[in-house]
C-alpha cells in the first residue's frame, strides 16, 4: 500500500492506493463501492490480467484514504482525476463497482467496465418512504436523537462530512450520462442483486450504444467468485477496441 | 521461573506480536507462563494460557478476559471484594511502536515493575532509523550511508540507484522496497510514506553478504548466538519473512572464519555496552569487502531470536535475573525542612 497527499478546494485529501504488476502498460483502474475499500476488489482481481499494471484506489473517506469535508460525485471524480495525473496513469481500462461505477463512467475512460453500477434512480419503498416521513415529522417535535434509529445500514457508522457526501450521492440519476458515453463499455450484474437490481443493469445497457452485458450468479458481490471470468471479459473487451483504427 | 509476556500494542507489528507470544509459550513451557495482552485501544488483559491463540484477538475474545490496570510494582486484577496483584518479571515482546518506541518501557520503569527488553534511552536509538545512524557516528560504528526524505522537505537524490527505501521507525521490512531507477522511486517513497513521515534511502548493494547476531548480558558476561545468514531473495520483506511465522526450528550456523565472527561480536559489544543492558537484542550486519556495516538493530526481536540460541529458556532465566535498576532519586524533604527550621517554624 502507499499513501499520496493532494489539495482539493483548498483541503487535503490522502489518497491511499496500491500498484500491482508496476511494470506493465496498460492501466487498469479499480474504484471499490460505497462503505468497501480496495482490498476487497484487489483480493478479486489481483490475481488476473497480468498484462495490466493494476492501480486499486481506497476513495476519499473510505478505507485509508482520508477525507474532512462533504463531496459530490463531481469533487470525488476530481480527486480521482488529479490522483490520477500524479502517479502517470492513464485512462485505458477504469473498472467501477456499484458507487464507484458512477465515479468510473465520469473519469470517461475509453473502456468502462461496469459492476453492479449505481445510476439509476430505483423508486424507493413504500416503508422507507414512510420511515423517512416519521423521522421528519419527529425532527419538528425535536426528537432528532432517535436519528440512529432511523438511517440507512449505509450509513449507520459515517462521520458528519461522509454522512452529508452520502446523502449527496445517493439517488442520482446518471440515465443522461450513461446515454452520453462514447466509449466501450462492458456490464456485469449479479442475477439476484437487491442494492442495484438487474433492470437497472439492462437499462444501462440499453443506454450505453456501445456495450456487452455479462450475467452472473450471485448479487450485489458477484464479482467475488466470478473475478477469473470477469477478468477475462475485461482483456478481450479491452482488446476488441484495439486494431482496426 | 515465574514470567509475564507483555505482547499487542498499538503497533503495525500487533499481529507479529501475538505470533512471538505464541511461538515463546511452546519454547519455554517449562516456565510458569502468563499473558498480558495489550490492545490497539491500550487496555490490558490478562489471557488464560489455553486462550493463547491468533483467533483469541482476531475474534475479539480478549475483551471478555480480565482487564488490568497498573500501581505501583505490579498489574491489578480487580475483582467483586479483593483485588489479584500479578508482580512477576515482565518480558516486553510488543514489536514497533509502544514496545521498542520507548512507551512501554517508560511505563514499566515508572510503576517499578521488572522487565526484560530495551530501556527508554536504548528504544529511542534502535526505534528510530535515524537516530540509530547518529548512535553510529557517535559510537564509531560503521554502517551503510544514507540520506532522509520527510512529508515536509522534497529534494533530490544524490545516491545512484539501485537504492532501498525504508520508513525511518518500522521493523520487520514494513514499507520497505528496492528501487532500481528513478521511475519507482515514487511510488516507493508513497509507500514508505503511508507508515512513517521520514524515510530514509541507502545505496542497495548487490550481493551484500547479510549476518544476524543476536545476544545479551547476564552476570556481567556477554552472550552470544549463532550467527545466522538469513535466506533471502532479492530481500526479506513482510511476507515473505513472517508468512512462515513462527520459526522456531533452530536454524543452521553461518558458514563463516572465525575471525569474521570476532568482528561481529565485537561491533555488537560497541552498540550493546552502556545501552541495551536488560535486553536480548539481535543485530542485522553487512559485511562488504570483510567490514562489518551495521544495518538495524532489533531491540525486541521477532520470537525473541529464540532459534538462534542453544539454551535459550535458559538464557532468559539468565537475564531475568540480572536485570538493571532504575535509579530513583529518594525524596525527603531535607531543604525544605532546613529552611523552616532556620526560619524557627
Amino acid at each position: 500500500m502507499a499513501i499520496k497527499s493532494l489539495q482539493y478546494k483548498q483541503s487535503t485529501f490522502g489518497i491511499s492506493y496500491e500498484i500491482v504488476n508496476p511494470e506493465a502498460k496498460v492501466d487498469l483502474i479499480i474504484l471499490h463501492g460505497w462503505g468497501s475499500n480496495k482490498n476487497l476488489m484487489k483480493q478479486s482481481f489481483a490475481p488476473y490480467m497480468k498484462g495490466f499494471r493494476h492501480i486499486y484506489i481506497d476513495l476519499p473517506g473510505f478505507g485509508k484514504s482520508t477525507c474532512c469535508k462533504a463531496l459530490t460525485t463531481e469533487d470525488i471524480t476530481r480527486i480521482v482525476e488529479m490522483f490520477m495525473v500524479l502517479i502517470n496513469a492513464s485512462k485505458d481500462v477504469i473498472v467501477g463497482h456499484s458507487f464507484g461505477g458512477k465515479v468510473a463512467l465520469l473519469l470517461e475512460p475509453k473502456v468502462l467496465v461496469l459492476l453492479s453500477s449505481a445510476g439509476i434512480y430505483i423508486n424507493k419503498p413504500l416503508k422507507i418512504k414512510l420511515k423517512i416521513a416519521l423521522f421528519k415529522t419527529l425532527k419538528v417535535f425535536g426528537l432528532a436523537k432517535l436519528r440512529s434509529l432511523f438511517v440507512a445500514q449505509d450509513a449507520k457508522t459515517l462521520s458528519e462530512p461522509m454522512y452529508q457526501t452520502f446523502k449527496n450521492v445517493v439517488d442520482e440519476n446518471y440515465s443522461d450520462k450513461f446515454a452520453a458515453y462514447q466509449g466501450k463499455a462492458l456490464i456485469c450484474w449479479g442475477r439476484d442483486d437487491t442494492a442495484t437490481p438487474l433492470f437497472a443493469g439492462e437499462l444501462i445497457h440499453s443506454l450505453i450504444e456501445n456495450s456487452i452485458f455479462e450475467v452472473y450468479y450471485g448479487d450485489h458481490y458477484f464479482f467475488l467468485k466470478n473475478a477469473k471470468d470477469i477478468s477475462k471479459k475485461i482483456e478481450n473487451t479491452f482488446l476488441s477496441t484495439l486494431g482496426g483504427e | 521461573m515465574k514470567l509475564t509476556i507483555l505482547f499487542g500494542g498499538a503497533s503495525f507489528e500487533h499481529e507479529i506480536s501475538i505470533v512471538s507470544a505464541i511461538t515463546l509459550k511452546e519454547k519455554l513451557k517449562h516456565f510458569d507462563l502468563s499473558f498480558i495482552f495489550c490492545d490497539q485501544d491500550h487496555s490490558f488483559y490478562l489471557i488464560q494460557a489455553q486462550q493463547m491463540k491468533a483467533i483469541t484477538f482476531s475474534k475479539a475474545e480478549h475483551k471478555k478476559m480480565p482487564q488490568l490496570s497498573l500501581v505501583n510494582g505490579a498489574f491489578i486484577e480487580k475483582k467483586m471484594f479483593s483485588k489479584v496483584e500479578h508482580k512477576n518479571t515482565v518480558l516486553n515482546l510488543i514489536h514497533g511502536a509502544d514496545g521498542e518506541d520507548g512507551t512501554i518501557a517508560a511505563l514499566l520503569d515508572f510503576f517499578s515493575i521488572r522487565y526484560i527488553g530495551p530501556r527508554v534511552n536504548a528504544s529511542v536509538f534502535s526505534y528510530d532509523k535515524r537516530y540509530t545512524k547518529w548512535l553510529c557516528e557517535a559510537k564509531e560504528i560503521k554502517s551503510v550511508t544514507y540520506e532522509m526524505l520527510s512529508t515536509h522537505e522534497h529534494k533530490n537524490l544524490s545516491l545512484e540507484y539501485p537504492v532501498i527505501v525504508k520508513p525511518a521507525s518500522l521493523g520487520s521490512s514494513i514499507g520497505v522496497s528496492i528501487v532500481k531507477d528513478e521511475s519507482e522511486l515514487d511510488y516507493a517513497l508513497d509507500v514508505a510514506y503511508e507508515y512513517d513521515k521520514s524515510i530514509l534511502i541507502e545505496p542497495f548493494i548487490e550481493g551484500v553478504k547479510e549476518y544476524n547476531l543476536a545476544g545479551y548480558m547476564a552476570n556481567g558476561k556477554m552472550v552470544y548466538s549463532i550467527v545466522e545468514e538469513p535466506q533471502k531473495e532479492e530481500f526479506l520483506d513482510f511476507e515473505k519473512k513472517y508468512m512462515d511465522f513462527s520459526r522456531s526450528e533452530q536454524v543452521l550456523k553461518a558458514d563463516i572464519s572465525s575471525q569474521l565472527e570476532a568482528k561481529l561480536r565485537k561491533t555488537f559489544d560497541k552498540v550493546y555496552k552502556n545501552m541495551f543492558e536488560g535486553a536480548l537484542i539481535r543485530c542485522d550486519f553487512f559485511v562488504v569487502k570483510g567490514e562489518v556495516l551495521l544495518n538495524e538493530i532489533n531491540p525486541i526481536p521477532g520470537s525473541m531470536a529464540n532459534y538462534l540460541f542453544e539454551d535459550f529458556a535458559g538464557g532468559i532465566e539468565a537475564l531475568a535475573s540480572s536485570l538493571p535498576h532504575a535509579k530513583r532519586a529518594s525524596v525527603n524533604y531535607d531543604y525544605i525542612h532546613s529552611i523552616s527550621s532556620a526560619k524557627g517554624k
